[in-house]
Order: C-alpha cells, then structure tokens, then sequence
C-alpha cells in the first residue's frame, strides 16, 4: 500500500515550476511563428479582385479625425449597397482619432485598414499608402469621370492615386453670413460685400463692444475655418490669385508683395476687434472650434465651404434660417473675380493592411448613391461624386444653393497645392500673421521670412533634392 | 604581501542570487524595454532625419545644429521655458512652503484647510485647465466678470502675451499641494527643544521662523526646487490645454515645441535632439543646485 506524502511542495520546487510556467507562457507570447488558427481565405482577399464578392467574419478598422460620422454610422451597414459589396463584412469606426495615435500605429507596424480625415499628403508623400490605380481600373463604381476633376487630381502624389474621394468633398470657399445680425447693424443683407475693404466696413459695423470695451461679437474673423486653412487651399493665396507652391519644382512662393498685402489686410480685422479680446474668445468652450463661433452667433462671417448650411442647420437650425452665402472677399484690384477651390477628404488606404480590396470595395460603397444621400441627410456632406451632386437638392439647406450655382459662375477654381511640409507652412502662417496683426513684424517682413522659414524646413525635412 | 582571492559562491549563495534576480526580473525586463531601449534609441534619432513613418536617414549633428543655428522659434522657446522655470519653481516652493507653515500653526477647521490645499494635486489637469479658463477669460471669466461689474477693466490674463506666462506661473503656484504636504511633514518634524531653547532665549515668532523653521527644512526645499525645476522644464499639459502654445508663442514652452515637432511636423529626429537638450539642461540645473546646497542646505546629522 502506498502511503500518501504528507509534505506539500517545497520553496525551491515551487520556485522551479513557476520559472518553467512563466519561461513557457513567455515562449508562447513570443512565438508568432506559430500558425494561428485562421479564418478561411475568401475570394475578396486575393490581388486585384475588387470585384470579387467580400469574404465573412472579416473587419475593417477605419479610423476618422471626424466625430460627425458615428451617430449614424451603423445605418450604412443596413443598406442594400453595402451588403452587395461587402457582405458580411464588419467596417469598425473609431471616430476622432488624434493624428499622433494615427501616426503611432503607422510607426509601429499596426495601421487600420484605412483612414479618412487624416493628414493625407503626409502619408502619401511618406510611401505608407496603397496605391489605387489597379483596383479603380478594376471597379465598375469608381471611374475617374465621375469625379470632380480637382478631387479626384488632390488624390494623387507625384502621378500615382492614393485616395479616393469620400463623404466630404465639393467645393471649398463662400462668405456666409448671418441675415438678421446683419440687418440688426443696419447693412443690406441683399448687398454683400465683394472686396475684403468692404469686408472690413461691415466687420466694422458688426463688431460690438459693451460699454467697458469689451467684445461682444465680431463681423469676420477672416482666419477663422475655411479662411485660415493652408491644406485645404490657403485662401489668402487664392484670393489675391497666386500659387504658394509648386510640387514639380518644390519652390515656394510667399516672399511676394501679395503675401504681404493678404497679411495687413486680413490682420486689420483683428486690430479692430482687438487680438487679445479675439484669443480670449477663440479659448472659450463652443468659440473655439471650427466655425462654432458662427453657430454661437458670436461671429455674424465666416469664410467656409459648402457644408456650412448644411451642418449649420443640422446643428443650429435656428441660426442656419438666416444663413446665406455669397463670394468670399478679394482684393481690390480683382473686384470682380469670383474665386472657387475644391478639395476634401479621401479614403486611404494602408500598404500593411491585409484587406486592401476589401477597404476598397468600403471606398466604393461610400460612393454609392444611398450611401451618399445618408452622409448628406445626416451631416450635409457632400462628395466628389458628379452624378449625385448633379441629383441632390440644393435647397435642402440655406445657403447651399449658392454652392451649386458658384460651380458654374466662378472665374477661378483651384485645388489645393500639395505640399509634403504643409503642417509646418500652417503653423508659421499661424505665428506670423499674428505678429503682423500685433504690430510685432511689418507684412513684407513677414512675407519674407514665411518664405525663409517654409524652404528651409522643406530642406530640413529632406524634400529638397 | 596579502593575495587576493575572489569569494567563491556557495551554492545556496548562488542560489539565493538566482531567486533574487527572477524576482526582480519582470521589473528589469520592463525598466530595459521599456525605458533604457527607448532612451538610446531616440539618441540615436537624434543624429537621424527622421519622420516616424520612413526610415531613419543619418544626417550627424545636423538637428543640433539646426536648433542652435537657423531654427527661429528655439530661442523664443528657451526664453519662455527658463522664465517659466526660474521664476515659477522658486515661486512654488515659496507657496508650497507657505501653505505648510499655515497649516502648522493651530487654526480653525486645519483638516478642512489640509484638504483644501491638497486638492489641486489630485485633481486631474483637464479639470484643473477647465477651472482656471472659466476663472481667467477675458470676456467670460468669473475674475473678469467681478472686475466688468465694479467697473473696472477686464484684465486678459490668457490671451495676452504679456500676461499668458505670469497667469501661468500663478495656476502653478496654486497647484502645489505635494509639495505642501512634503513641507508639512517636516515643519511637524522640526524638534520641539530647538523653538523652546529659542523662547528660552527670548526669540519672537519670525526669529523662530527664520533661524529655525526655514534652516531645518532645507534639505526638503532643495528636493522641492529640484523637482519644481525637472516638473517646470517638463510643463506640457496645462499650457497646452489653456493657451496651446499662445498667444502669439509667449506659452510655447519647451514640451510643446518639441511635441509639435514630433507630431505635427513629423521631425522625431529633431524632437529626440530636442529631448537630449532638455535632458542636459537639466542635469546642468541639477547640478547648479547640488553645488550651491553646500552653502545653503542644512542637514541636521553632517559631521563639521
């Protein structure tokens, strides 16, 4: 008969065996040799076969800068279009994501699938994107026809197609404004202003002080959304009519008498609303963001493009009824010029990911016909896409209908340069044109070392050569 | 002539030494990994170009020189980061110091004011952020409001170059509440004898407070400089969110610069030459500190 041990496990056996435990689970962390059970590859997945029917139990990550998509974004998966094309197939939202956590995952090996609202000519010009032209040439959805040329052209860098454009696209630039602020100042709604002089005596009129001097509203902050944005096409150079930059040659052009011009005429709206007062209202909750100070009824101008009625009176219907647009101001000796960009927003897709095509095929599906007309009911977005443009309602939203005809009236339309060093050329445009409203730097000044700054980066950053 | 001989291992010595370091291994593996690998591998970023998303190209001291030679923003950045520095962290101590003393005499409801001082050390910065905008703007601050309806003129603290980094070394002042509690435990440590010998001698209450109370906490004012100094060089979080760098560059505190350089730019291998400044300039603080403490810096058990 055996006699049971009465002595449990000694110290050093257990410290044995939890070694042995922790080496092996360590092993087994490590491995990634080791075949993983996988799900069956689907027809979808194989090279070039975006026309191929989607596979199942498969997810896309998509990551967005935008916090707009994600009340809605399940009610995409419900229609029929989506279901044609991908099936099964689960596209998961991560919605406001921060361009460093974006940046981060790219850096280190794990992108999502695909990304939109995101610093696209970055990723572009740095090789981490999929080039697109195979799987377009292969799409009975996607063809470059269809596209407003401008969008379809920004989704390029140095020839080859990266993006296509997606959910938010159109036309870039018109002067809205509030009607009843306006008429409250006593100006003629019915006669807007069509130089930025102009601009400024209405500024003038609608920029309200409380008996101890301080700011109340303001007419125009001409830095403001549209007004202030270099990577959307840097209205201050398209106003006054030139080309900031030429991706052929990588020569900037900013040291030039109309810099310096845009610089003391649109610093003037801030000296008379008084910089310190315009900052202290930009740091307040709601004032802060992208046009919010229009929609707070705080600013009676902004510059901004098309989905301005639409997200207005989606978010502030009681604003939005007295919205209206009209050409954004130029310079005095272009009176006259009716100035139009376009530009917006892509869906890229990652070299890493494992389901390019599939991405794809969600690339497509947004440009479907249902799909479009949910992102327009739902956020008044529009895209590139000239069939749906050409069926959608341009009164659904006051002031949009301007947009629509501004494509047909206008003299010029641009889209954005693509510069690979654009975030730097914004944040000195931001620091410069401050000290030229702030009486720190003259314009000329400030023109030239806007020029100095921005080649000498370029050169840093190793794109010169 | 006495010969060395290396001590030889017992068994249960070696052992013992292997228990020891599988103890402390999964703490090594974390400090190895997690801080000595990133540490020299953005030293190595810094003598690269590098832009998170490419390889890393070897450009040599091209981003020091950079920074020291054409960069236009890094001086504004070192001015506003030493200003910052030198008067917000010697401010602190002061405060934090202050606060302590306060509490250490016998005042009415002193839990209530533990607690209260102690607050802003446990509140997150956001909250923290949030708190002071609603206090200190311009057009909609409670401060501001006060001043309108006296009549008296609004004051832009946040918003004006002049008075962004003062407002912010006054957020600081007012968040020291560890530092507090650092000082407080050794005001209540100062022996007892030392204030009766004092009276004895016929010492007032600033004389008791000068010869005794401020000498033998400083040692704890040092390690209180010395972290203000590290923390103030450091600042990101709080400038960041109240002025994000403005108005007109006069919060763009080091941090910021180099973050925007990292993740705005895409410059990591500027940031990471950035970081190793930093990192010296502290040392070279540290440093100044550690040799002047000699003269000024009290520790009770030193022998002459």
């Amino acid at each position: 008969m055996n006699k049971p041990s009465a002595r449990g496990i000694s110290r050093r056996e257990f410290l044995r065996r939890s070694t042995m435990l922790a080496a092996a689970g360590f092993l087994a962390a490590c491995s990634s040799q080791v075949p993983q059970p996988q799900p069956a590859p689907a027809e979808g997945e194989s090279p070039g076969g975006a026309a191929a029917p989607a596979k199942e139990g498969v997810t896309l990550q998509y990551w967005v800068g935008w916090g707009e998509l994600t009340p809605f974004f399940d009610k995409f998966k419900e229609l029929p279009e989506y279901k044609e094309l991908l099936g099964d197939v689960n596209v998961e939202l991560k919605p406001s994501v921060a361009t460093e956590a974006l940046l981060t995952a790219v850096a280190s090996g794990t992108p999502p699938d695909m990304t939109s609202e995101a610093p696209y000519l970055d990723l572009m010009a740095r090789g981490v994107l999929a080039p697109l032209e195979e799987l377009v040439a292969g799409s009975s959805i996607i063809k470059k026809e269809d596209f407003i040329e401008g969008n379809w052209e920004a989704g390029k860098y140095q020839g080859k197609l990266y993006g296509i454009p997606a959910l938010e696209c159109f036309v870039r630039y018109g002067l809205n404004y509030n009607t009843r602020m306006v008429e409250a100042a006593g100006l003629d709604p019915e006669n807007p202003p069509v130089t930025w002089q102009e601009a400024l005596e209405w500024h003038k009129e609608l920029t309200k002080f409380d008996d101890a001097g301080n700011l109340l509203q303001i007419g125009l902050d001409p830095y403001d959304a549209e007004g202030g944005a270099v990577g959307d096409g840097f209205y201050a150079t398209r106003s006054w009519g030139f080309e900031w930059f030429n991706e052929e040659t990588g020569e900037f052009n900013l040291d030039n008498e109309m810099m310096a011009e845009a610089f003391d005429v649109m610093g003037e709206f801030y000296r008379i609303a008084g910089p310190d007062n315009i900052a202290g209202m930009r740091s307040v909750e709601g004032q802060d963001t992208w046009g919010g100070s229009y929609n707070a009824e705080v600013q009676a101008m902004i510059i901004e493009g098309y989905w301005h009625p639409g997200e207005t009176a989606i978010q502030k219907p009681e604003v939005a009824k007295y919205n209206r647009a009209t050409w954004a101001p130029v310079p005095e000796n272009r009176r006259g010029v009716k100035v139009q960009g376009t530009g917006g927003h892509y869906v890229v897709i990652f070299k890493e990911s494992k389901h390019i095509p599939l991405s794809f095929k969600f690339a497509e599906f947004l440009n479907t016909k249902s799909a479009m007309e949910l992102v327009f009911k739902e956020v008044g977005w529009l895209p590139a896409y000239i069939p749906f443009i050409e069926s959608a309602d341009p009164s659904a939203y006051p002031g949009l209908e301007w947009y629509f005809k501004s494509v047909k009236e206008a003299d010029e339309i641009r889209g954005p340069a693509r510069c690979p060093i654009t975030a730097f050329v914004q944040d000195t445009y931001n620091q410069l044109r401050e000290e030229v409203y702030r009486d720190n730097m003259t314009a000329a000044a400030a023109a030239a070392e806007f020029q100095k700054r921005c080649v000498e980066e370029y050169k840093a950053a190793g794109f010169a050569g | 002539m006495t010969r060395f001989t290396p001590h030889r291992m017992s068994k249960s010595e070696r052992r013992r030494l292997v228990t020891g370091l599988l103890f402390v291994s999964p703490w090594l593996a974390g400090f190895l990994l997690w801080r000595v690998y990133p540490l020299l591998s953005s030293l190595y970023y810094s003598f690269t170009r590098y832009d998170l998303l490419r390889e890393p190209v070897p450009v040599g001291f091209k981003n020091y020189v950079e920074l020291f030679t054409t960069d236009p923003k890094f001086g504004v950045v070192i001015y506003n980061t030493l200003y910052y520095v030198l008067l917000g962290a010697p401010l602190g101590v002061v405060s934090a110091f202050l606060m302590a003393s306060l509490l250490n005499t016998k005042i009415v409801a002193r839990p209530f004011f533990r607690a209260i001082f102690f607050f802003p050390a446990i509140v997150p910065t956001i909250v923290t952020a949030v708190v002071w905008q609603f206090l200190l703007n311009v057009q909609f601050g409670a401060v501001n409001s006060l001043l309108q309806g006296l009549g008296l003129p609004t004051i832009p603290f946040l918003s004006s170059p002049a008075l962004a980094k003062p407002s912010l070394i006054l957020i600081y002042m007012w968040a020291q509440g560890n530092a507090m509690v650092i000082f407080l435990a050794t005001l209540q440590d100062v022996p007892r004898v030392l204030y009766e010998a004092a009276t004895v001698d016929g010492a007032n209450a600033w004389h008791k407070f000068w010869h005794i109370t401020i000498p033998m906490s400083t040692p704890v004012i040092l390690f209180n400089l010395i972290m203000g100094f590290i923390y103030g060089f450091q600042e990101f979080t709080l400038p960041w969110l109240l002025t994000g760098g403005g108005p007109n560059n006069a919060t763009e505190f080091y941090a910021i610069y180099l973050y925007r350089n990292a993740f705005n730019f895409l410059r990591m291998g500027k940031a990471s030459a950035l970081a190793w400044i930093l990192f010296v300039i502290i040392i070279i603080f540290t440093v100044i500190l550690f040799k002047t403490s000699a003269r000024w810096v009290y520790y009770g058990g030193e022998s002459e």
